[in-house]
């Protein structure tokens, strides 16, 4: 495929997954914090069913030969402590690094300091690869999947942790209504700040 | 049925969208939904503005060559109009720093925001880039294909996450 339709695809997905990062309010930095300090779910709510989804998508893909995995390597070091220090970054910036770029479009001007960091990280890295690498990689177990673990193929494993998410995030539902951490983000009504349905729009706690 | 003149929707819906970006990703580019690589390709190109040597750096190479990353740096500045888009249309104003730097770091002022944004986005992708992947790549996707690493890569973050959050203020 040429560059030029790759960027076209690439922006018509994007901002197909743009709109979703914003409706859905995964991209508010008190969203992501106030998940990692388990008072708000949204965000386990929208990722687990972005994974299951995936799941049931890949498990149809894979069994009709359409598409074949891609799964990264399991390297214990790097994975460990790499991903420490991503979910450090996500409270600090307040975004990961594809809803960085949301909050741009959303209007938040701190994200272009997210950005133009994240930039710089990826430099940083990139110029020191030599010795973080001889630091942190070590335990590579290749491209270890939960297939090679079992001995089971991906569909009904997929299609059964499918299951399992869902049938968690209905109890979790029941236990929290995502209504209730919508309530006071931006462009929505806070009905308990208020005390009153219908009460004009509060814009707080972003 | 979730319309872009909403002010917002479920995270349900927001999920099976993004879920279901999975197909296009993989019958037509050959790949998973990802967003870090796209620092780096970024970032490559900057560094090659100012060091003629960047372009043999292998790992800035990769990142400049591949079609891959082509359509990866087009669908991050998709993600940005795309947000755009859906916050007119469904009328949805932002401040410019969101009011909850305020309440749970008690951080006011603009430049001191932009410099815990910076520092954060630089943790943000080196972490990213040592673990090989983001909450996209290693999360939304490696999960989904039932990767090892990517679920430790999870656990992981959620642990970075928990851990830093408890330092800030709960309200």
């Amino acid at each position: 495929m040429s560059f030029l339709w790759l960027a076209i695809l690439g922006l018509m997905m994007g901002a197909v997954f743009g709109i979703a990062l914003e409706k859905s309010r995964m991209l508010e930095p008190g969203v992501l914090i106030r998940q990692f300090q388990f008072k708000n779910f949204t965000m386990l709510k929208m990722f687990m069913t972005a994974v299951a989804t995936g799941l049931v998508v890949l498990a149809a893909l894979t069994g009709l030969g359409l598409a074949e995995l891609h799964p990264k390597a399991a390297i214990m070091g790097s994975t460990i402590i790499g991903g420490l220090l991503l979910g450090a970054g996500i409270v600090v910036a307040g975004a990961c690094p594809g809803t960085a770029l949301a909050q741009i479009g959303a209007g938040y001007r701190d994200a272009w300091g997210i950005v133009a960091g994240g930039i710089a990280g990826a430099m940083f890295y990139g110029y020191n690869k030599g010795w973080i690498d001889s630091l942190v990689k070590f335990g590579d177990q290749g491209k270890l999947t939960l297939m090679d673990l079992t001995g089971l193929p991906f569909w009904p494993m997929a299609l059964g942790l499918a299951a399992l998410i869902l049938a968690a995030l209905y109890a979790l539902e029941k236990v929290r209504p995502w209504q209730d951490d919508m309530a006071g983000l931006p462009g929505i009504e806070d009905d308990r700040a208020t005390g009153e349905s219908g009460a004009g729009k509060v814009v707080a706690a972003g | 049925m979730p319309t872009l003149t909403q002010s917002h929707w479920s995270p349900y819906a927001g999920g099976i969208v993004i879920g279901l970006l999975q197909i296009p990703a993989f019958l037509l580019v050959d790949t998973a939904l990802g967003a870090s690589s796209s620092f780096v390709t970024a970032g490559a190109w900057i560094a090659s503005m100012f060091d003629a040597g960047a372009a043999d750096n292998a790992y800035f190479a990769k990142y400049m060559a591949s079609g891959k990353y082509v359509w990866q740096s087009a669908l991050v500045i998709g993600i940005a109009l795309g947000a755009f888009l859906s916050a007119r249309m469904g009328g949805v104003v932002r401040p410019a720093i969101a009011t909850v730097w305020r309440e749970l770091t008690g951080v006011r002022s603009a430049p001191a925001r932009f410099a815990m944004a910076f520092s954060g986005g630089f943790v943000l992708l080196l972490g990213a880039r040592i673990a090989g992947g983001c909450t996209s790549g290693h999360g939304v996707s490696g999960m989904a294909q039932l990767a090892v690493g990517s679920t430790i890569a999870v656990v992981a973050m959620f642990a970075g996450g928990i851990l830093t959050a408890a330092a800030m203020r709960r309200n």
